[in-house]
């Protein structure tokens, strides 16, 4: 026993006999190597003493092979197995668990796919009745989040604006938290005056915990509000139907669509399940005599995504917005035989436009729908009328289930300051996305205010610029961390699940706020007190439902599904008559004062929440395609001749990669932003996004998010009713002041046959052809006649079926000279087994990039950085074209994903000289990255330029670190830690430096498929095997699959009269087909 | 080869020269200590060639991202630098081959020079193709050795492996031609040499005696190889243009290539000969032997392939608008109005309409326009290849993927290094070698010595004014 204690606790011993210090066994471990005679001893054995020579060469021997071994630095690689294997873990095999994707009110129910344990992918959730299993470009790149090294890593106190931050792997978690929450409970005393911040909770869970928080602390309010605020119109709900929420929209019911600068497809409340329903009514099926389309009637003054999808867009400058809503709602109430409303009204030309787009609206009684983002309550109760006039409720719109979605009430945020500043708040908690220091219009008010507070605790997982601010923070987990649940809207619940353990020592809100009001969950038995208390709150959901009679099994299905649904019932009365007669004194005022400009929230960086995932900031901006920043939007006039003019002449040189730098001026504050030039925005307006120049994202030189792009926010208004306002009036914008360095935009060319009237010679011309030389005019036809993108109107569809099948014909009599037999190939080797192919149908793309980003995430994309973007260095495997077409000043847009056409008789295969890339007998075009020694010939002739090269070491996979590049002048390159490589589909090899890359038709999930088929002893069917874009995309838009197997939705699919293949007269056999965009364009909507 | 010479030939050798003058002034510059201008000139060089080293190992070390090429434009000033070396390349075998079998005696006075610099030339295109790829160190892969790796071989349907074949070949029968003409000359310095030189000559000449047996194998070698390398002169571009015409890329993908890119190649190549030969002669003081007969000659040459050169550009243009094909149409409207029309117009300038000076007999006779035009051309033919490298991949089938392109320094490093590279071999060429082939020069003396022409004096005369009128 003595000697047992000598040992040290943490050794580590073998057998008994070493425990107990055995003196045998200690005499043994000494001699370990006794039996073996030396090598002096084994020389003198045989005779001869080591002598001279033998001495050199044992020394010559055991030098070189010291200095071979250690010239070479061998990595150290940590693999810890399993002691016990876990069930439902195989190694190699993906397992899938279902959760839901939050961040304030983005909302996703989604399957989130682990490998080895480690979250790497999100899908979306086909049993989920709101999304339908799309997904958002937010919720794919939400996972690479979950791996930021700019994450709080535990408890952290803050003083005078500098964070003494937590180090997971040094710091004792426990005592860390001990300390910060015995110092929070210390200052909260049972009469605190507490408020907590955040944006819109849709979790019935933290409702529940901020509940029992206030029950001790009796003084608690919760204050919710959103950066992109949606108040005015659970306001205007109030108001009409005495119900503070958002109702449920149906645009798969809507025949005609008119929106008022509201992005449903983009980024407005729920654009998942709005672009799912919205493309559901824009299919052109195969049946062309029976095709029917929606109308959608967009009216804004910057080119939104859903702008870009409508069938006509009104262009109303951001002041006017109120005066057209009012000018609708006059149209519609002569009709009805209501009361006008006397208010400001629009200019004529528009006003000409709305009675039209009225008269549509009643001959489709019922069937209409009318939308507005304005964030002004009186126009807000304008859009209620009119959609009651028009019959909307009840069959567009419904209450029947509440939109939880958006709960933000400006006025409170704005209130707490007043209340701050009056002294009388004792602590202030912001939960985990809230960041008023930074995305408040008045966010340097609030801070001020804030100071204040003797108490202020940032629960935010990410750093942002309140925790600045604040005194303490309790980091929250990652979503992927987390147990939680989510009620979009009222009745339909899903759940969270976590699918790692937490990474670091975060804690989750529920679990703060339950610790900081000693709750009886936190009993010391349970090592997860947020599970306890979530099971023990969805009692209540058992309780109401009757399809499962115990709550273990309901539980287990809840669980398996993640989404659970009860019927939704009338709430509110919804003709209810709305007062109308002073809202015209209400709206906002048109005002005559210069130029105006319109912010607005882009796909990918929302409010600004996002500045730090580089997925996100890499992908390009649907509309102006630009990554990396905000970028100014200005119109464009055609001045004839050769010149399109931009406002004040700027961004002249943009085809050679140069853009201007301007400084903006609004309510006397100047900005200096860079310029874009943007069709389809409004002569007289300009437009820039939210959500960029966050200045705190992280750690000064390792985050990726800091100072990108201009902050807007200090030039919101608020309006009389304390709402926060969109745009702005009386900007200047000046001349050039000095050239962006680096212009990072994926694609300088705009169009494919804009359309304007020659000044000189009065004809019209396509202005593009025109303006696509340096010297002289262009040629044309040069552009538009290329069989890259094929639209019309859907009147004219029959047409545009015979124009399609007449230049296909054209195509393939071409390509009959040729003299490689391809039929001869064909019957051999891809009519056999499988024969891989895509559709994509252009009608239902509306370019929203969720598989872009899905992609890049299933793929192991690398990121490059604004920088290398701006030399064209982007690497993304699938990219979404977008050409303008139609009237110059106010034109269409089509989006047309390209990716690798997996040609069956590719350019790119004759030429490498390696044999690098080659052709698979089931029609895939491989790419061996090792064999690639990066000639880039393949890159070269390829016509679609869908092939991308490694310049430099973007995946920090080579052995020198002089090849990795930051993406963001951070000191730690993406993708060099640890941390963010756990990210990486191990299914996927990570490319090295200077070897070609492109779309491989997610081969890995394919071979998967395959697998499964044969282990179940079946043929492959297309359940199976599944593209990453196809799974992400929300509106159904893309299609993949064997088209040999003739039960498939894609050999249906391509059979579509519209379909076509992209320059299919260079005989490239390609094999994603595409068809053709459809237009319900209104001739007469003359705009 | 001592046949009859008409009253009219203009000699090729002037100055009266006898057979022991011209190994004198051939081969004494090989003997004396550099002059100062060879000095200055071989610092400079080895500068650039510094320079080369430099930009080479930046490019392995940080990726081929420290240049500009872009997704759409994968090739830029590399493939560009390559063609055009090799161009230069051209001149020297077809001198040495093409004109040995068409008996064509002015040959003897450049040849030599010109199949060094061919050589040298060669060496530099050759630079290219493997600083270009993206992971040089895996360069083997493109050789068809027997491997481990199961049935996997090269693509022999790539243009980018004929090439490789192609350039090699063409090298080293270059280097055999070459070298088997120098053996003679080496000889010669060996004979006049003392000591350690000595030794090394007499290593480099192979025991060359000179006797009947000898002379009767070397001009047995010379013939073989001329006739080996005639065809190659016409082979090694063909098959640098299919880099561009097997491909499906409008302006790439045109039957015209070959012959096009063959006559671009002897009208660069001479243009570089020119420009050393005006240089060489003047320093080395060797115009008795590169007469301004021989740089008339030279002139024509340029004059006739330029004008083909030129022919080829319009006949694209009309092909392009014949064809009635949008995307060829398209991509030669861009090649003259696009954004990299500057390149184009340099290059019509340059190839087609100013060595049309050349008709006028005064001018090509003239050193000073014939070192002016053959830079001149060195440019417009450089031009030539940028623009049909990057101006057409900057604007292809997607107008989505357009793009534009401006090289980094480390590129135009690469570049100017392998000028660098280039005039440094060169260089040390005229100092150890014979500049002039002694031999066969001798061998045409009877024939074409001044003093064996009839009324040779009036060549000669005419000669020294024009050159003094130009020099001064």
């Amino acid at each position: 026993m003595d000697q047992k204690n000598e040992m040290k606790n943490d050794m580590v011993w073998v057998g008994l006999e070493q425990l107990t210090n055995d003196p045998e066994y200690t005499k043994s471990i000494e001699q370990e190597f006794s039996n073996q005679p030396s090598l002096a001893e084994q020389l003198v054995e045989k005779g001869s003493a080591a002598n001279r020579r033998d001495f050199l060469k044992y020394m010559g021997f055991g030098l070189g092979a010291a200095t071979i071994a250690a010239s070479c630095e061998i990595p150290v690689k940590r693999a810890i197995p399993y002691v016990v294997k876990p069930d439902e873990i195989v190694p190699g095999v993906a397992t899938y668990y279902a959760s839901s994707y939050v961040q304030g009110g983005d909302y996703c129910p989604v399957l989130v796919k682990t490998r080895e344990g480690r979250p790497i992918k999100v899908e979306g959730n086909t049993l989920s009745s709101v999304t339908k299993g799309g997904t958002s470009a937010r919720a794919q790149a939400s996972v690479l989040s979950l791996y930021d090294n700019n994450r709080l890593q535990g408890p952290c106190k803050i003083i005078n604006g500098e964070v003494e931050f937590f180090n997971a792997k040094s710091d004792d978690a426990a005592g860390a938290w001990k300390i910060v929450d015995d110092a929070i409970k210390a200052k909260l005393t049972p009469n605190s005056n507490i408020k907590i911040v955040a944006n819109t909770i849709m979790s019935p869970l933290t409702l529940k915990a901020v509940e029992d928080f206030s029950k001790v602390y009796p003084n608690t309010e919760l204050v919710q509000y959103d950066a992109v605020s949606y108040s005015a119109m659970i306001q205007a709900n109030e108001a009409s139907f005495g119900l503070a929420g958002l109702p449920t929209y149906r645009f798969d019911q809507a025949d005609i669509i008119v929106s008022f600068n509201a992005d449903f497809l983009g980024t407005w409340i729920s654009p998942v399940e709005y672009a799912t329903q919205y493309s559901s009514k824009r299919k052109i099926g195969k049946d062309l005599e029976t095709a029917t389309m929606s109308h959608h009637i967009q009216v804004e003054s910057h080119m939104s995504l859903t702008g870009s999808n409508a069938d006509n867009r009104i262009l109303v400058k951001p002041s006017e917005q109120g005066a057209a809503i009012l000018a609708l709602y006059n149209a519609l109430a002569i009709n009805q035989g209501k009361e006008i409303v006397s208010g400001p009204a629009v200019n004529e030309g528009v006003k000409a436009q709305i009675d039209k787009v009225a008269a549509k609206l009643l001959t489709a009684k019922g069937a209409g729908l009318v939308v507005s983002s304005s964030n002004n309550k009186a126009e807000q109760l304008l859009i209620n009328a009119i959609n009651q006039m028009i019959g909307s409720y009840g069959t567009t719109i419904s209450f029947d289930r509440v939109g939880n979605q958006r709960k933000g009430i400006d006025q409170n945020i704005q209130g707490l300051i007043q209340s701050m500043n009056s002294g009388s708040v004792d602590a202030v908690f912001f939960l985990d996305g809230a960041n008023p220091a930074y995305d408040l219009p008045n966010a340097s008010t609030f801070a001020a205010a804030l100071s204040k507070v003797s108490l202020k605790v940032s629960l935010s997982g990410l750093p942002n610029e309140t925790l600045l601010l604040c005194d303490f923070a309790a980091p929250t987990h990652h979503y992927l961390e987390s147990w939680g649940d989510v009620e979009p809207y009222s009745g339909q619940y899903s759940l969270i699940q976590p699918t790692i353990s937490p990474l670091f020592a975060t804690r989750q809100i529920e679990e703060s706020l339950l610790v900081w009001s000693n709750s009886s969950f936190l009993t010391n038995t349970s090592d997860q007190p947020v599970f306890d208390y979530l099971k023990s709150s969805w009692q209540s959901m058992f309780n109401q439902q009757d399809t499962y009679a115990s709550f273990q099994m309901f539980w287990d299905q809840t669980l398996h599904d993640g989404v659970f649904e009860l019927p939704g019932e009338v709430r509110v009365n919804t003709n209810a008559a709305i007062p109308v007669s002073s809202l015209g004194s209400q709206i906002t005022k048109p005002s005559k004062d210069g130029l105006e400009i319109s912010f607005f929230e882009t796909v990918n960086m929302g409010a600004g929440q996002y500045a730090n995932n580089p997925w996100l900031q890499e992908m390009p901006d649907p509309i102006n395609r630009c990554v990396w920043g905000n970028y100014l939007g200005v119109p464009v006039s055609w001045e004839g001749g050769n010149e399109f003019t931009s406002l004040n002449n700027l961004n002249g040189r943009e085809f050679y990669g140069e853009a201007d730098k301007v400084d903006v001026k609004v309510n006397s504050e100047a900005k200096e932003v860079t310029v874009v030039r943007q069709f389809g925005q409004m002569g007289g307006t300009v437009s820039l996004a939210l959500g960029y120049g966050r200045t705190y994202t992280g750690k000064q030189g390792l985050a990726l998010g800091n100072h990108v792009g201009t902050s807007v926010q200090s030039w919101l208004g608020i309006d009389q009713d304390g709402n926060t306002q969109y745009f702005a009036t009386g900007v200047e914008v000046s001349e050039s002041k000095a050239k962006e360095k680096d212009f990072a935009c994926v694609q300088y060319h705009h169009s494919m046959g804009l359309k304007a009237v020659d000044p000189v010679s009065g004809e019209t011309l396509n202005v593009d052809e025109k303006t696509a030389m340096t010297v002289g005019e262009g040629y044309q036809g040069g552009i538009t006649e290329r069989s890259i993108i094929y639209q019309s109107t859907l009147k004219e569809i029959n047409h545009l079926a015979e124009h399609i099948t007449e230049k296909r014909g054209e195509a393939e009599k071409l390509n009959q000279h040729t003299l490689y037999p391809y039929d001869e190939y064909k019957e051999n080797y891809y009519e056999q087994g499988h024969h891989w192919k895509m559709h994509v149908d252009l009608n239902a793309c509306i370019g929203c990039g969720a598989c872009q980003v899905a992609c890049i995430a299933e793929n192991n994309v690398p990121i490059v950085g604004k920088y290398e973007v701006s030399r064209h260095h982007e690497m993304t495997w699938l990219r979404i074209d977008r050409y303008f077409y139609g009237d110059f000043e106010n034109p269409n847009v089509v989006y047309q994903p390209m990716l690798c056409q997996h040609c069956d008789n590719a350019p790119c295969e004759n030429v490498c000289p390696v044999a690098a890339t080659n052709h698979s007998s089931e029609g895939l075009n491989q790419m061996t990255y090792n064999r690639c020694i990066g000639t880039r010939y393949c890159a070269n002739n390829c016509p679609y330029k869908v092939r991308r090269f490694n310049w430099l070491d973007y995946t920090t996979a080579d052995l020198f670190p002089s090849n990795e590049y930051p993406v963001n002048e951070e000191e730690l390159p993406f993708g060099a830690d640890n941390l963010t490589r756990m990210v990486l589909n191990p299914d996927v090899t990570v490319r090295s430096r200077g070897v070609i890359e492109k779309c491989s038709f997610c081969v890995q999930r394919i071979q998967e498929g395959k697998l499964t088929a044969k282990k179940e002893g079946r043929r492959l069917n297309e359940n199976d095997v599944k593209s990453a874009c196809q799974t992400a995309c929300p509106t159904g838009a893309i299609v993949f699959g064997d088209a040999n197997n003739e039960e498939s939705v894609i050999a249906d699919r391509l059979n579509h009269p519209l379909n076509y293949l992209v320059l299919e007269e260079t005989n490239t056999r390609s094999s994603v087909s595409y068809s053709a965009k459809i237009n319900n364009k209104d001739e007469a909507l003359k705009a | 080869m001592s046949a009859v010479v008409s009253p009219i030939r203009e000699p090729l050798i002037t100055g009266g020269k006898t057979y022991h003058q011209i190994t004198e002034d051939i081969c004494s510059p090989t003997e004396r200590v550099p002059s100062l201008s060879w000095i200055i000139a071989f610092t400079i060089s080895a500068g650039f060639l510094g320079l080369y080293v430099f930009s080479v190992f930046w490019t392995i070390w940080k990726g081929i991202g420290s240049w500009n090429l872009n997704r759409t434009i994968g090739w830029g000033w590399d493939i560009t630098n390559f063609v055009w070396w090799v161009g230069i390349g051209h001149a020297g075998t077809l001198i040495s081959a093409i004109l040995l079998l068409f008996r064509q005696k002015w040959r003897t006075g450049v040849n030599r020079a010109a199949e060094a610099m061919t050589i040298f030339a060669v060496i530099c295109a050759g630079q290219f193709p493997l600083i270009h790829m993206g992971r040089l160190w895996l360069g083997f892969f493109i050789f068809p050795y027997p491997n481990t790796r199961g049935p996997l071989w090269v693509n022999f349907n790539s243009p980018l492996l004929w090439d490789v074949f192609a350039i090699s070949t063409y090298f080293t029968v270059s280097l055999l031609f070459w070298y088997s003409g120098l053996v003679p000359d080496f000889a010669t310095v060996r004979d006049r040499a003392k000591g350690f030189r000595k030794k090394i000559y007499g290593f480099l000449s192979f025991g060359w005696t000179g006797s009947a047996k000898h002379w009767q194998r070397f001009e047995s070698l010379s013939l073989v190889l001329a006739g080996l390398a005639t065809p190659l002169v016409l082979s090694v571009h063909t098959i640098v243009s299919f880099d561009f015409a097997t491909s499906v890329i409008p302006g790439w993908h045109t039957t015209i290539f070959p012959p096009y890119f063959v006559a671009g190649a002897i009208f660069s190549g001479f243009a570089m000969v020119q420009t050393l030969m005006v240089i060489t002669r003047k320093v080395l003081n060797l115009q008795d032997y590169i007469t301004l007969g021989h740089i008339e000659s030279m002139n024509k040459v340029i004059l006739a392939t330029g004008t083909i050169v030129g022919t080829a550009y319009l006949t694209e243009l009309f092909v392009a608008w014949y064809s009635g094909y949008i995307y060829e149409q398209y991509a030669f409207y861009n090649r003259v109005f696009g954004p990299y029309w500057w390149a184009y117009v340099g290059m019509m300038s340059c190839n087609l309409l100013s060595p049309q000076i050349f008709w006028s007999k005064k001018i090509r006779r003239s050193i000073f326009w014939t070192f002016v035009m053959s830079i001149f051309v060195n440019i417009g033919m450089w031009f030539e290849r940028f623009v049909i490298i990057a101006s057409t991949l900057a604007r292809d089938y997607l107008p989505t993927s357009w793009s534009y392109y401006v090289p980094t320094w480390v590129e135009i490093g690469i570049f100017l290094g392998t000028i660098g590279l280039f005039f440094t071999l060169y260089l040390i060429f005229v100092r150890t070698a014979p500049v002039v082939a002694v031999a066969e020069v001798k061998s045409i003396l009877k024939s074409s010595g001044d003093q064996y022409v009839m009324d040779a004096d009036k060549y000669k005369e005419k000669a020294v004014v024009t050159e003094h009128a130009e020099t001064h």
